[in-house]
């Protein structure tokens, strides 16, 4: 709402620099989004009156003789086609600036002198949907019946000397979306009194009523009322209401259709004016849409009318879509006579529907559903059609047809000042907060510490007592108010077990180097699923802003993907990131939310170096960093496997499950080749990633701190095996069988060494392991030692074909 | 020849060996020739029976003194090798200093966490408890539950991805509020709670809006909370994040979920309330959006709200993070350009 400086003057007395005053209206009631004053950075405009004005043959130009207040008349050269004598119009003198920050000089134009410049009001400011239609392709002109002289400041007559208040209300306080709201809302924050004017009409013409019938559904529209004013001459509306338009950030149009938009503006009720021509069947009803009706808007606009949209309609046609916009087919028109003026209150969810489905959101729409006030409809009704005989020289028919009629019960509300001041933590006295509530105009009765406000329509968002807390608050002042801390009994905060747990993950990952990173849980259907062993049923959104955000990840490896491809493309080969965030699904009729932790890598193990130390990030250098990271998490490591596994977008023959106590708890290899190779700045990278599921893994981590052991006190053996083996038997395989057999003092296992080539048989490999044995309590023998060595040879010979070496 | 010239000449050519020895092993030759069992002087003292028994005692002290001056010469001439030999060894180790290091990469936190690590700690020390609540969370939950039922106009203000009729992609992280308030048992302490975490918006993404981004809500709940203690409680919080020299105002908003319900507004950090572009020259800098609690809220979850009432709020971490570390557009945080992470890395505090 665009809440004129001068136009606040009509209801209180303000003396208050604007900016202060707008600055005092945001700390207490209504956020002033801008104060806008429309002549800064302007200068020397004047009305001027164009004595006479002859064409510059061979030109479009005419060449004007124009008294703008002075002695001598200014002669300037005018190019726009509406430039005619006897006009009044905006003048630039020379030395003036206008929009753009334009100076005007004195020229000459095809050999005449110009001393200024007529102007349109686009030059001068104004925005383009705020001029007048005629308006719009040349020069601005004074209505005939302005009261202005040449040489008059044009800041003044057009309103730019105002201050305009960009009121950027909270739904609550459509209260505020009027002239009068704001007015009490300004009055209460100022502490100044209120003056709203009442109004008395004397009807001038016969009586319409019994020659007309309304029909309302008292459900859709619980007050309606309807008068009729004849004779109407349309024209444009004086310039002190075209002014007041302009200000708001509405076009003139017509004397009739700116009355309605002016009544709206001060009172906040919606109004219509329809063309009486389009009720010839002197009948109105307010319904419900059939199917299959259509309407078309004044806006041009064609819709399908919904079932569910309020419509006038003269008992045949639908000649507007309620509360919203009118039809092209009621259109007040530059013929027309006999208008009916419409005030009304529609159900505001309905409005608010009508105006979303049809994406056409009006002035009046926005104000139904935030609410208007209940009090005004008729008094909107009668001053629009004073109006309407001052400026549009009508007759107002005698009668008002009521169509509905529903009485608001008032808002009552009881509560007490010592409720107020608990909420508060304040001492506010009675009579203090009698004092605020006669500045917000509310009537009150104090009883000792009872306290019952009778809440006037227009604040229809006061309802409980805690709405009167807001109130004496923000009057009494915030900044009034002590900043205490709250005094409780004592509570032991912190995170939960799980989410400690997850920082620790956390930390020992962003240790090893990695770089966080926090990708859109949302992604495309494809990416959701891949990356999974067993993708389950996919979460989607409905409405989806576009197909790559429209289902819910279920893994992260496929953001960390994206962000690889990302920096890549910028050069970055050299990556090293993580995610720790959730992944969703649908399963077991849930939906599902699951911790992961996702890492990726690319390049190299060092930055580039003048060593040439360019270790690659290979498999098993992620495999390390993850053995580091069940290491710190206290995982058994024996109780971790990697199995060979094919998971969508992973290569296929250097990809693992991993699987702690036999459980599948996530992934690692290498991005499948279609993957990198289908993307420019992936292409030919080895790229390197796993991803864990922090559900299954946290339970196995959250043991007790364990006690920390001595250093071994007796000195432990060390022995090498080495084994020839066929090529497909694994690691593992091995390794399982050595443990198996190695008896209670085998203390450590790991493999030194792998060799495929050309001193030894083409299908076979072979394995070097260190063996470390240790007993805590005594020195082994090498009777012992041996006998484990023994009984691992033969088991591996018998079980695997291993040959020793 | 005479033994006064034998030793003499003994002399001469012994200390001329010495100095001849190049390195450790051959001056243990040395040292075995000159001073060895076998050596001529072990020789002369074994011939003592043979010499004038009034030449004997000058023999002996000469042989000796001779053998004294070999050991010391010798003993100098070790220390010389092997200081000679290691500063060869020094020198064929010597490196050059100034070359660099290898770099291995090094991990940074997202600036989002680093905002949201610090503010939870900071809510821990005060008692709070942190909360987790559930992304695709129930219409029930986000809305109904926090006063704003079916065809509340409010639920224009946030466009939500709804999943089906009933679930939805949280728009806010109020759901936790009535979460815990349902489940708390007031008989054991008041309520502090923060729950953070991801919420989504149907917002096309843009410098300055994004359809993913993280909130942090906070809520005390007891019988005696005021509004002065969510002053109280917002102007410490702000100070801890923003300095502890920026001025705060609360300014009245609307929430359906709060009444009354307030904006905080810090001193603008950039011109120090002089007025800037960052603050849109009005001195001040919207940061979160607060109240108490509304009646509805409580009673909603099965709370007498005569007895207990509190205070609510909500931050932005997407903002803070982008008032922080002057962010000028918040796309920056889901794009994931390492070049831009990397910075964090010495942002942990
Ligand atoms: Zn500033």
């Amino acid at each position: 709402m665009l809440v004129s400086y001068n136009w606040l003057k009509d209801f209180i007395k303000l003396d208050q620099d604007p900016n202060d005053l707008a600055e005092k209206i945001t700390r207490t009631g209504v956020e002033v989004a801008e104060v806008k004053h429309p002549e800064d950075g302007l200068k020397k405009l004047v009305v001027g009156h164009i004595i006479d004005c002859e064409p510059i043959s061979g030109t479009h130009l005419n060449l004007t003789h124009v008294d703008v207040g002075e002695k001598e008349l200014y002669q300037i050269v005018c190019g726009a086609p509406n430039v005619a004598a006897g006009e009044d119009v905006v003048v630039a003198l020379p030395g003036a600036r206008i929009a753009d920050n334009v100076k005007i000089k004195k020229t000459k134009l095809r050999g005449n002198e110009s001393n200024g410049m007529i102007c349109g009001l686009q030059e001068i400011g104004f925005p383009d949907k705020l001029v007048p239609e005629k308006y719009t392709n040349g020069i601005y002109v004074f209505p005939h019946d302005a009261e202005i002289k040449p040489g008059d400041s044009a800041f003044e007559l057009l309103g730019m000397d105002d201050y305009i208040f960009d009121f950027d209300i909270t739904p609550n306080r459509a209260d505020t979306l009027s002239m009068e709201g704001s007015a009490y809302e300004v009055g209460a924050i100022t502490d100044v009194p209120v003056k709203v004017e009442g109004v008395v009409v004397k009807e001038d013409g016969p009586n319409w009523t019994n020659d007309f019938t309304v029909d309302v559904d008292s459900q859709l529209a619980p007050k309606f009322y309807l008068r009729k004013i004849s004779n109407v001459k349309i024209g444009d509306s004086p310039l002190w209401l075209q002014r007041r338009l302009w200000n708001a950030g509405i076009r003139p149009i017509n004397n009739v259709v700116d009355v309605t938009n002016y009544i709206m503006l001060l009172t906040g009720q919606p109004m219509h004016s329809y063309d009486a021509r389009a009720f010839k069947t002197h009948k109105l009803v307010v319904r419900k849409a059939n199917k299959e009706e259509k309407l078309t808007l004044l806006n041009n606009k064609e819709v399908d009318l919904d079932p569910n949209d309020i419509v006038i309609t003269n008992g045949e046609d639908v000649v507007m879509m309620a509360g919203v916009m009118g039809g092209l087919n009621s259109e007040i028109e530059s013929d027309t006579t006999d208008v009916l003026l419409e005030s009304a209150i529609f159900d505001p969810t309905l409005i608010r529907k009508a105006a979303l489905r049809h994406a056409n959101r009006t002035e009046a729409s926005s104000r139904y559903e935030k609410g208007v006030n209940w009090d005004a409809t008729t008094r909107a009704l009668d001053m629009a059609a004073l109006l309407l005989r001052n400026d549009a020289s009508g007759t107002i028919n005698e009668g008002v047809i009521t169509g509905s009629s529903v009485k608001r019960k008032s808002t009552k509300i009881t509560t007490t000042i010592s409720y107020i001041n608990k909420v508060l933590g304040t001492e506010v006295s009675s009579s203090e907060i009698a004092a605020i509530f006669a500045r917000l105009n509310f009537k009150i009765e104090i009883n000792g510490d009872n306290l019952i406000v009778d809440v006037p329509a227009r604040r229809w968002d006061i309802a409980i007592p805690a709405d009167l807390v807001e109130e004496v608050g923000r009057l009494y002042g915030y900044d009034n108010i002590k900043s205490t801390q709250p005094i409780l009994a004592e509570t032991h905060g912190g995170y939960s077990k799980k989410e400690e747990t997850i920082r620790r993950i956390k930390n020992v990952v962003q240790g090893q180097g990695l770089i966080e990173a926090i990708s859109y849980s949302l992604t495309s259907l494809e990416k959701a699923i891949g990356f999974s062993k067993e993708p389950k049923k996919p979460v989607e959104v409905q409405m989806p802003l576009n197909s790559n955000r429209s289902t819910l990840r279920q893994n992260l490896m496929t953001g960390l993907v994206d962000a690889a491809s990302y920096n890549m493309a910028r050069k970055q080969n050299q990556l090293a990131i993580f995610e720790q965030g959730r992944v969703y699904d649908f399963e077991n009729n849930n939906y599902n939310e699951h911790e992961h932790l996702a890492a990726l890598y690319s390049g190299n193990v060092y930055f580039e170096n003048w060593q040439n130390d360019n270790e690659k990030i290979d498999f098993f250098y992620v495999k390390g960093q993850l053995t580091n990271l069940f290491s710190a998490l206290g995982i058994n490591l024996n109780d971790v496997e990697y199995r060979a596994e094919v998971i969508m977008y992973m290569h296929p023959t250097r990809t693992a499950g991993i699987y702690i106590k036999n459980k599948y708890v996530g992934m690692i290899g290498m991005l499948d080749r279609p993957v990198t190779q289908s993307n420019k700045a992936m292409k030919d990278s080895e790229i390197y990633g796993y991803e864990l599921n922090l559900d299954d893994i946290i339970p196995l981590i959250l043991n007790p701190q364990t006690t920390a052991q001595s250093a071994p006190k007796f000195p432990a053996v060390e022995r090498d095996l080495s084994i020839l083996v066929d090529k497909d038997v694994t690691n593992q395989a091995v390794e399982d069988i050595i443990k198996a057999n190695g008896g209670k003092y085998l203390y450590n296992l790991r493999i030194i060494d792998v060799y495929r080539g050309s001193h030894i048989a083409e299908d076979k490999k072979s394995f070097a392991y260190r063996l470390t044995f240790l007993n805590e309590n005594d020195t082994l023998t090498d009777e012992i030692v041996n006998k484990a060595m023994n009984s691992i040879d033969a088991s591996l010979e018998k079980q695997l074909k291993v040959e020793i070496r | 020849m005479d033994l006064f010239d034998r030793l003499k000449e003994l002399r001469e050519k012994g200390l001329v060996e010495i100095n001849k020895a190049k390195n450790e092993e051959m001056l243990n030759d040395v040292r075995v020739k000159l001073t060895g069992r076998k050596s001529e002087l072990t020789e002369i003292l074994h011939s003592m029976k043979d010499i004038d028994p009034s030449d004997r005692r000058e023999v002996g002290q000469r042989v000796n003194k001779l053998r004294d001056l070999f050991n010391s010469k010798l003993d100098d001439a070790k220390t010389e090798i092997v200081e000679a030999l290691v500063e060869e060894q020094l020198n064929k180790e010597k490196i050059d200093v100034t070359l660099p290091g290898r770099e291995m990469h090094l991990g940074a936190k997202h600036p989002i966490n680093i905002i949201l690590d610090d503010l939870e700690k900071y809510f821990i020390g005060m008692g709070y408890e942190v909360v987790q609540g559930p992304e695709i969370e129930t219409d029930h939950y986000c809305f109904e539950m926090m006063n704003l039922p079916k065809d509340h106009p409010a639920r224009d203000m946030q466009e939500t991805f709804y999943i089906d009729s009933d679930n939805l992609l949280r728009s806010q992280t109020s759901g936790d509020q009535a979460r815990v308030l349902e489940k708390h048992d007031f008989a054991k302490g008041p309520l502090k709670m923060v729950g953070p975490g991801k919420v989504y918006r149907r917002d096309d993404d843009d410098a300055t809006h994004s359809h993913q981004f993280m909130q942090m809500e906070g809520l005390v709940v007891d019988k005696n909370i005021t509004m002065g203690d969510l002053k109280g409680t917002l102007e410490l919080m702000a100070k801890h994040i923003f300095g502890q020299d920026r001025e705060t105002r609360l300014r009245p908003s609307y929430f359906p979920f709060t009444e009354p319900s307030v904006e905080m507004d810090v001193s603008c950090f950039n011109c120090n309330g002089k007025g800037c572009s960052i603050c849109k020259y009005t001195g001040w800098i919207e940061v979160l959006g607060a109240g108490m609690v509304h009646p509805n809220v409580i009673e909603n979850a099965g709370i007498d709200s005569n007895v207990y009432g509190g205070f609510a709020f909500g931050v932005g971490l997407d903002r803070f993070a982008i008032l922080k570390y002057g962010i000028d557009d918040i796309r920056d945080f889901y794009t994931n350009d390492v070049r831009f992470l990397e910075q964090f890395s010495r942002e942990e505090r």
